[in-house]
């Protein structure tokens, strides 16, 4: 799972760099700027299941909701740069905000609001670590101090 | 009224600070609260301390300015919490609980074992702090000026002198305590502004509608800035939200790991409230001009204090007055805070040695450090603006890839991170310095940060790749934190 991940994460930071390079290049091809939306919402999506991920596997809810999550960002910064500009006088307005505006705000400003926070608060538990985690993790360290300082004196006592 | 308000305001804070610093007794409670934070606590603390003043009176400017395409910058609040919760939160705080580490650099010298990748990540952090902390000083003067009549420079000393009491006695212990009292004033003021924001403009549907017709643009998906620049926003304080580690080495503090559960609803929820007014604000205000309601303004920063002016109580006016101060404040406590860590933690470890007193010399270096700024703030002028500007990239471009990748993926090596934070430190202050010189222009719709931020994480992946081979393993302990 981490290595498709990670996949998915390389690539979206390619589509990002995408419409920087066309710009240095003086060529500004509108199909870059999709891959920007796409891009910019995969690198964020892909990192968070990349933090979710236990053990190499991602709970199917997490999957699921990552993946809407992608479709409505990815696909409303879409939709807004598809549709033809009506900002103008009797423009259609939706929750009081012109139509393609609204989609973008709503869209990524508010619906994850409603959705991410309790996705995470319910697969909290399977992911928590137990005391006896937080033991191991104590025990390690105590572990890895104890032979770095083994390191550092047997040079000392050769030399000596 | 107003001078009143902001004088109570004023006398809360320094109580709460004489409370907290009786209970800074360690290095820990300076740097890190002692790692005894409650949730709510950390969520308000931390709401407090990534809105800086600019939420309040440069957001609502910029909204004003070049419409909607400047609600950009706090969209990713939606996500941005969440993405930290899921990717930083847990391994952040089982770190400091397994080593008892303090800073982000610190974090960045444990994954890689490497002093150089903690010496240079601590560099990124000290260079960004002067900046950040000089501009809140300015924008602090700028307010005290405002309430108290002071005049500028003498605003600016009195603004430093109130911060530095707290913060060099009470540390960021402190700090998270003024952080909740202010966190809240911010939410309640920017709560009631919005409201008498729409109800001054007729209702959201009939801003809309205003603006519309004198400027289509303004009310687009985009802006005046067109997508490209508009979705770099996006990115930038999205992904860069992950770097930011006046924001992040709170994850530190937390008393209990398993209180994470409801941390990014709290947050979210605390962060989206506070932020009302720096839409609500830019877009009536325009609206009010577009109407012909008000004349159009000389400055765009006049946004807030004219329609506080025109259109709130006094009282109302007091609190938010109170609640701009209050957010300065608290960023720049926190940004104190990181700098000292860096200059009395970070960079000995880097040069191979190690401050005795910690907590003498962490008091020492936020001293020195709010000294300089201020001097910064009081010498520089514009200059000052210019310094604050780049400090989100710098610190998104820096700290993303060697930290919130680098402890979600055991193929980043010790080189592909050093790599990364020297290419973000480059691309940022390079590309800056040339532009505000006006020495080169980037393309159009292309910004500093977000070009920073892309080619750290190309560098970072690259070289981590080709480097693999020779990588050394994971210290046992940071490979359970990694796959906790």
């Amino acid at each position: 799972m981490k290595r498709l991940l990670l996949r998915l994460l390389v690539l979206s930071v390619l589509l990002v760099a995408m419409p920087y390079a066309a710009a240095f290049a003086g060529l500004a091809p509108e199909w870059t700027l999709y891959a920007l939306a796409i891009g910019v919402n995969g690198v964020i999506v892909s990192l968070m299941a990349l933090g979710a991920v236990r053990r190499d596997r991602l709970p199917r809810s997490l999957v699921w909701t990552f993946a809407g999550l992608f479709v409505l960002c990815a696909g409303a910064f879409v939709v807004a740069l598809a549709l033809p500009a009506n900002e103008g006088v009797g423009g259609p307005l939706l929750l009081g905000l012109p139509l393609r505006t609204a989609i973008v705000l709503y869209g990524i400003g508010v619906v994850p609001i409603a959705i991410l926070p309790f996705a995470y608060a319910l697969t909290f538990e399977s992911s928590t670590l137990s005391d006896d985690d937080l033991v191991r993790v104590r025990e390690a360290y105590e572990r890895v101090s104890a032979a770095k300082e083994r390191d550092e004196r047997e040079p000392a006592g050769e030399a000596a | 009224m107003i001078v009143a308000v902001a004088l109570v305001y004023f006398i809360i804070v320094a109580a709460i600070a004489t409370w907290a610093t009786r209970r800074t007794r360690s290095a820990s409670d300076f740097f890190v609260a002692g790692a005894g934070v409650g949730l709510w606590t950390l969520a308000i603390a931390k709401m407090a301390a990534t809105l800086s003043g600019f939420a309040f009176i440069g957001g609502p400017g910029l909204v004003y300015t070049i419409g909607i395409g400047a609600v950009f910058i706090i969209l990713p609040g939606a996500v941005s919490n969440a993405l930290g919760a899921w990717v930083l939160a847990k391994k952040m705080r089982l770190l400091g609980e397994a080593r008892g580490l303090f800073t982000i650099p610190d974090a960045i010298g444990a994954r890689y074992r490497s002093r150089l990748a903690q010496g240079l990540a601590a560099s990124a952090v000290l260079v960004a702090v002067v900046g950040y902390i000089a501009t809140n000083l300015l924008a602090l003067g700028l307010v005290i000026d405002a309430i108290f009549g002071t005049g500028l420079a003498t605003g600016i000393l009195i603004g430093t002198a109130i911060i530095l009491t707290y913060s060099v006695a009470g540390g960021i212990l402190a700090g998270i305590y003024t952080d909740v009292f202010q966190g809240s004033v911010m939410a309640l003021a920017s709560a009631i502004v919005f409201y008498y924001a729409m109800r001054s403009g007729g209702g959201m549907g009939h801003i809309s509608r205003t603006v519309m017709a004198a400027d289509a643009a303004f009310m687009g998906p985009w802006g005046r800035i067109g997508p490209l620049a508009a979705m770099s926003f996006f990115f930038v304080f999205g992904v860069g939200s992950l770097g930011q580690p006046h924001v992040v080495h709170k994850f530190y503090m937390l008393r209990d790991p398993r209180q994470l559960k409801w941390y990014p609803l709290l947050m979210t929820v605390a962060l989206a409230v506070t932020q009302l007014l720096y839409v609500g604000v830019g877009v009536a205000m325009k609206g009010l001009v577009a109407g012909g309601t008000l004349a159009p303004l000389a400055r765009a920063d006049q946004a807030t204090p004219q329609f506080l002016l025109h259109y709130t109580p006094t009282l109302v006016a007091g609190l938010v007055f109170s609640g701009v101060a209050a957010a300065i404040m608290a960023t720049v406590n926190s940004f104190m805070s990181v700098g000292a860590a860096a200059l009395t933690h970070d960079l000995p470890i880097a040069l191979g040695g190690r401050v005795r007193d910690e907590l003498f010399w962490g008091r020492v270096s936020t001293f020195v450090l709010a000294v300089v700024s201020a001097g910064v703030a009081l010498a520089s002028g514009t200059l000052v603006a210019f310094l604050g500007i780049f400090g989100w990239g710098l610190f998104g471009s820096t700290i993303v890839p060697a930290l919130a990748i680098g402890l979600n993926w055991d193929g980043a090596t010790r080189e592909g991170a050093i790599a990364s934070i020297a290419t973000g430190l480059a691309v940022t202050l390079v590309g800056e310095t040339l532009g505000y010189f006006k020495l080169y222009g980037l393309p159009t719709g292309v910004t500093v940060s977000a070009l920073a931020l892309v080619s750290s994480l190309l560098v970072f992946f690259a070289v981590s790749w080709l480097t693999r081979r020779g990588a050394q393993p994971l210290d046992a302990d940071i490979q359970l934190v990694m796959e906790a």
